[in-house]
């Protein structure tokens, strides 16, 4: 007895939750930012073999204004770590920072006096993909995770998720 | 809340253990004598305090007030002609027995292209008091060897050597405010207790993805010499055409340059100060993380230096190995440098990227079917490489060498007589052949400007004296000519290939000598000597003679040396890297000056940098 049954054949209805994420899960477009090797591998997933187009995320944006998502792909120096921080506050919400390889992530072999031990010590991050540096397919992986992330946002309560996932539900094929 | 910059001091990584005694010592005095040596000694008398051979090497001990009468005569006299000041480096020796001697030496390698030779001239430096401490002083060399600049800032800012008469005596690679000279002994390693806990509940994890600090903003300051008349723009380190995280402070003349100053270290790592806390095997890890667009060369490289000092003899096999390696490296490096110089110049053309990196792929896929790595291959090894090729490799490498002639060909004529590529890239970045060894410049930045060197065909080594190939060279001194000389690199870098492939012998494919090499997986299940040696290399490594060692290769974007000091222990007391993209990069504010704005895009492109080497 809902509304379906009074409009014409043809019409969906939906959720708006669920069409804003749709689009927001399709067309995250990166920033255009690459630190250290896995720069590399990132544009390696940008060329044709990997073809991160079929995720709607082919389009690097220069500006952070036009971005959503920021992929630190390498090593954060105690130098870069505060023009991170701005280029990330720059960016418009909703926005989503990957953590690309073991450096970003914790600081994989540089635990020394020039590299922040993560960048989640300065900007929060959504997924971290671990390798150094990771294959371009698990760069892709990683989208995957983040869009099953993002269709799980709501538009009324931001950014928050109303209860934690475990770890199996946040998963590619889960949705 | 501002970052913590203070480096933690970590006692277990500086430890130098398992030392016999007599370690660590000194570097021992030179021997032997040459020509240069003897007119230099015959000039300068008791101001040379030691002149000699070591470990092949042509080194001078001068006093330190005699160091600008030095470089001066080695440059000016036509019996010697020391153009190139190739590197500067330094050694802080208070951890060795000195005995009264100095403890900060710099440390400086003149190379003659016209001669072909190479010195290294290493110096005390002088005591000076500065506040209420004691500071290290020497005379510059930029006054002789403009090139000099640099490689003078970064000892300045890792060591804390003052130079005496240096133009811009600035921090270069370190954030201003740095509390201290990172690669002295005393300064520690830093970094962060790695943590270890088996519950969640730890407060280590309370703020875990949603901390966000405060970080500090760097404060708008004026680069000494540019004016507020002019306009002053800063390009990067956020910037699609920067190749990285490089900032670029450009003062403006309405579209002209002015002048450029670069402002480094966005992305140094520590790498040299790794180095020193790590056994020489375990370096190898890191070389690839330099030049992350040719690390089989950074592999090559420096496993060169390591296997000199050891005096290791490498089998034929390994060596035409990476013979191969090093050329696919070159290929795909300058396939890569292709792409993205067209993407810069061009701001939209995607075409190219994508037909270039297809290429690349290929190499890549090579490079995984012997080591299983992509980029950070770690192939080459201190003795030989890793693990043989496997059967398919050589079919495969073939079909590739087939294919790869056309396909530049094919590239080339989709660019070269384009007219709009012509009218930006011709004339454009000139750089005569004075200034550039000037400068210091290596590479096709050198043979770009009609210097004929290649250190593969002048200081041959791992067997490149037994292939033919040409050393392409351009007079032009401009972006088209480094351009055009970059494919024909890729073209000589393939007639290698073909010769190595067809001339791959049998036969082991890294050193027999356990002491320095593992050995094979299978030895250690039947011998019981294997797995002792196995274990004492894991845990111990090898041990290396005392003295000093600089080493250069010809990687892809110019001379890539190492240079190691070992007091006899099993890491290296100090390890210094020369990246070639350091030195060239140096030259971006001479080819810019009063070209357009758009033009140091081109230049940037056409110098072929790497930040991973740049800032180290």
């Amino acid at each position: 007895m809902g509304i379906e049954e009074k409009v014409p054949e043809g019409i969906l209805t939906t959720s708006l939750d669920s069409v804003i994420n749709w689009g927001r899960a399709n067309s995250t477009w990166p920033l255009l930012f690459g630190l250290a090797c896995c720069a590399m591998e990132m544009i390696a997933t940008g060329t044709a073999r990997h073809d991160i187009a079929r995720y709607g995320s082919e389009l690097f944006r220069a500006s952070p204004r036009q971005a959503d998502l920021m992929i630190v792909s390498g090593r954060v120096s105690n130098k870069m770590a505060p023009v991170i921080k701005r280029i990330y506050d720059q960016m418009l919400a909703p926005k989503w920072v990957i953590a690309m390889g073991i450096c970003a992530s914790a600081g994989g072999p540089f635990n020394n006096y020039a590299i922040i031990q993560g960048v989640d010590k300065i900007i929060p991050v959504d997924v971290y993909v671990p390798g150094c540096p990771p294959r371009p397919e698990s760069l892709l992986y990683a989208m995957d995770m983040l869009r099953a992330k993002q269709r799980r946002e709501t538009i009324g309560a931001g950014r928050k998720v109303e209860e934690p996932l475990a770890v199996e539900e946040i998963t590619p094929l889960g949705v | 809340m501002p970052l913590d910059v203070a480096p933690v001091f970590r006692s277990y990584e500086t430890q130098r253990t398992l030392n016999p005694p007599g370690i660590p010592a000194l570097a021992p005095p030179p021997e032997g004598e040459t020509e240069d040596l003897q007119r230099i000694a015959g000039r300068f008398g008791d101001d040379i305090l030691a002149a000699g051979l070591h470990h092949g090497n042509q080194v001078v001990y001068a006093r330190p007030g005699q160091l600008k009468a030095l470089a001066t005569f080695l440059r000016d006299d036509p019996q010697l002609q020391y153009e190139t000041l190739i590197d500067v480096t330094s050694v802080d020796r208070s951890e060795l027995p000195l005995d009264g001697e100095a403890r900060f030496q710099t440390i400086y390698q003149f190379r003659s292209y016209s001669r072909n030779q190479h010195l290294t001239v290493v110096t005390d430096c002088l005591s000076g008091t500065e506040g209420n401490g004691t500071i290290p002083h020497v005379d510059s060399l930029t006054s002789i060897y403009r090139g000099a600049e640099w490689p003078e800032r970064e000892v300045f800012d890792l060591m804390g050597i003052r130079f005496d008469g240096h133009p811009d005596p600035r921090r270069i690679l370190m954030p201003k405010n740095w509390p201290n000279h990172p690669l002295q002994k005393q300064a520690p390693l830093g970094g962060e207790e790695v943590p270890f806990t088996f519950t969640w509940d730890d407060p280590e994890f309370e703020t875990l993805g949603t901390q966000i600090l405060a970080a500090e903003s760097a404060a708008p300051d004026l680069p000494p010499g540019m004016s507020r008349q002019n306009m002053v723009i800063n390009m990067g380190p956020h910037h699609p055409s920067t190749h990285g995280v490089l900032r670029l402070v450009v003062e403006l003349d309405g579209e002209r340059v002015v002048s450029i100053d670069p402002d480094l270290g966005f992305l140094h790592s520590g790498f040299e100060k790794t180095g020193e806390n790590k056994r020489y095997k375990d370096f190898v890890y890191y070389t690839d993380r330099m030049d992350y667009l040719s690390s089989m060369s950074n592999n090559l490289g420096y496993c060169l230096t390591v296997e000199s000092m050891l005096g290791l003899e490498i089998p034929e096999r390994a060596q035409v190995i990476r013979v191969i390696m090093a050329e696919l490296q070159r290929i795909a490096s300058h396939l890569f440098w292709l792409a993205t110089h067209v993407l810069d110049v061009s701001g939209t053309g995607m075409s190219l990227l994508m037909y270039a990196t297809r290429e690349r792929e290929r190499i890549l896929d090579l490079f995984e079917m012997a080591c299983g790595a992509r980029l950070t291959v770690s192939y080459i090894r201190i003795g030989g490489v890793w693990q043989d090729l496997p059967d398919a490799f050589v079919t495969e490498l073939k079909d590739f060498l087939r294919l790869i002639p056309q396909k530049i060909s094919e590239y080339e004529a989709m660019v070269t007589e384009a007219p709009l590529w012509q009218e930006r890239l011709k004339g454009v970045g000139h750089v005569s052949a004075e200034d550039a060894l000037a400068m210091g410049l290596t590479g096709p930045m050198l043979r770009g400007s009609g210097v004929d060197w290649d250190l593969r065909r002048d200081r041959p080594y791992s067997g490149y004296e037994g292939y033919t190939f040409e050393v392409p060279t351009r007079d032009s001194g401009d972006c088209y000519g480094r351009f055009t000389l970059r494919l024909e690199e890729m073209r000589q870098s393939v007639r290698i290939l073909e010769q190595a492939v067809d001339n791959l012998p049998t036969g082991l494919y890294k050193s027999n000598n356990r002491k320095v090499a593992l050995p094979p997986r299978a030895e250690l299940d039947v011998s019981m000597e294997a797995l002792i040696h196995h274990f004492k290399l894991m845990t111990e490594g090898f041990h290396v003679e005392p003295g000093f060692f600089y080493h250069g290769i010809e990687s892809s974007k110019g001379e890539l040396g190492f240079f190691i000091y070992s007091d006899g222990s099993a890491k290296p007391y100090r390890l210094h890297v020369h990246g070639p993209s350091f030195n060239n990069l140096y030259a971006i504010d001479h080819l810019s000056r009063g070209e357009m704005l758009s033009d140091v895009v081109t230049n940037i492109g056409s110098i072929d940098i790497v930040l991973g080497e740049v800032d180290r």
